[in-house]
């Protein structure tokens, strides 16, 4: 996976490129799929927050390569899938191949570093994150998935707001330009 | 054609990879099939960390508890220790309250059992710097009528003799002090002599020839002829008795504690006293320690009966 995420086309010149330290990006996608997992055996609350996708989100707009991006967002998508035991290996994993790609993309274009804009970030992705997964699920498994309750609004609204501290967090783990 | 293929790399990689995911959705989906091998890859790379975090949780969350155990029990372990302290401290108040009390009532019911003689009660407040003289300090002085050589006893018998009376104070002098000296006869064979204090703690008493028979455990009385106790108030009685020259060498236990007295009974007057001792039966102890302390804090001398106070010289 470390090979894949630095295939690919470069990005812009002109774009503010984050670098990591060596491994950071492998171990913190790895800490968000253990602790997804690990914390659901501790409560409910764990449900509230989706750490994979807020990993997609945050190293897709630091690298802001696309291809990147997608690969990145793939691969935590289709483990994510593959240990959740009843999901098919696939949801996940084209709902955060294409929200890896979209979050590259935009990374590019806008102000991601500023927390506000970090909160819109993740409010916006995380709903079409599930709007995704709904379609998916209704196209493909046949499953009627809801595309908006007021359970997934609170939901984002929980996510967005443990990410500002977490992508500041996160920050730290940036090679000096 | 290169630089638009070059353009649109990423979105066409989007399209495969996002293809590809959902033939692989369908391969699952239409022929049921599991794609194992994915998932045990997963698991395989997940488990271990998830061992390791599980196993961290517990210790940490054990050494937690036990650490919050700990500091519970030491902080419930300090407080008890608090409380114990208070515990003794409060116990030992209220045995020495219920200590005073008994003596209280013993005086009481000493001063009772005496209506015809007029009584002060006092406390002891302090005794003599110097080692060889047998003095003590009480609570009562001038203001309180008391004079010089007033007699100073308890329940058990006497205690010596005010020598010296300040405004609230007064300084008695003992009858075991070398400059003390009492009237005294033997209560049985009623044979006089002077007891007199010699420095020790046990007084003498002297005047009596080798001829009387004195045998240890005699008890021996004022005889009122010093006109500081009234006659047959206990003194104490003989420890030892051995032919001197020209008279009888008679060691005398005093029959009062000299050596821990608290609480004193000063005769305001030298009417005769009819000595009785006091019964203190435990019940009326406790309704007459009251009383008793009002008697031993206030200022007013405790006279039993107008008449005899009346009568009373000071």
């Amino acid at each position: 996976m470390a090979y894949m995420l630095n295939v690919g086309e470069r990005s812009d010149p002109n774009v503010e490129v984050h670098k990591f330290y060596g491994g950071a990006v492998l171990a913190v996608c790895l800490l968000a799929l253990v602790f997804q997992a690990f914390l659901h055996k501790y409560g409910r609350w764990s449900e509230l927050i989706d750490l994979p996708l807020l990993v997609t989100i945050y190293f897709g707009v630091s690298r802001r390569n696309p291809v990147t991006g997608l690969f990145l967002g793939g691969t935590i998508g289709i483990l994510q899938d593959a240990l959740s035991h009843d999901n098919p290996i696939g949801m996940y994993g084209i709902a955060k191949t294409i929200i890896g790609y979209l979050a590259s993309s935009i990374g590019g274009r806008i102000d991601t570093e500023h927390p506000l804009s970090r909160f819109a970030l993740v409010f916006f992705f995380f709903h079409f994150h599930q709007i995704i997964l709904a379609i998916t699920q209704r196209v493909l498994l046949n499953h009627s998935a809801p595309l908006f309750t007021l359970r997934l609004l609170l939901d984002s609204l929980v996510t967005a707001a443990f990410a500002v501290p977490l992508f500041a967090l996160l920050d730290r783990l940036r090679r000096p330009s | 054609m290169i630089d638009t293929y070059s353009r649109h790399r990423p979105l066409a990689l989007l399209a495969i990879v996002v293809v590809a995911q959902v033939m692989l959705l369908a391969f699952q989906i239409k022929g049921e099939h599991d794609v194992r091998l994915i998932r045990y890859w997963a698991v395989a790379l997940v488990t271990p960390l998830e061992r390791a975090g599980t196993w961290s949780f517990s210790k940490v969350g054990g050494a937690w508890g036990g650490y919050v155990g700990l500091r519970n029990a030491r902080a419930e372990n300090e407080r008890m220790h608090i409380e114990l302290d208070q515990l003794r401290l409060r116990n030992r108040e209220l045995e020495s309250q219920a200590a005073e009390a008994q003596r209280l009532s013993t005086v009481l019911n000493f001063r009772n059992a005496h209506p015809e003689a007029s009584m002060l009660a006092a406390q002891v407040i302090g005794s003599s710097a110097d080692p060889t003289s047998h003095t003590l300090f009480i609570n009562r002085g001038e203001h309180d009528r008391l004079r010089m050589n007033m007699g100073v006893v308890t329940p058990d018998g006497i205690v010596g003799k005010i020598v010296e009376v300040l405004p609230n104070t007064a300084q008695v002098l003992l009858i075991n002090d070398k400059d003390s000296g009492v009237g005294a006869l033997f209560s049985a064979t009623r044979t006089h002599g002077v007891v007199r204090g010699s420095g020790d703690p046990e007084p003498r008493m002297e005047y009596v020839v080798n001829d009387e028979k004195v045998q240890t455990g005699d008890a021996i009385a004022t005889s009122g002829e010093d006109r500081i106790f009234p006659k047959d108030f206990p003194i104490g009685t003989v420890e030892s008795a051995k032919p001197g020259n020209p008279f009888q060498v008679i060691r005398v236990q005093p029959s009062a504690r000299l050596d821990r007295l608290e609480e004193v009974l000063v005769l305001l007057s030298q009417q005769e006293v009819v000595f009785k001792k006091p019964e203190a039966p435990a019940t009326a102890a406790a309704a007459t320690a009251a009383p008793a302390v009002e008697a031993m804090h206030g200022a007013t001398p405790a006279k039993a009966a107008p008449a005899n106070s009346s009568a009373a010289p000071q």
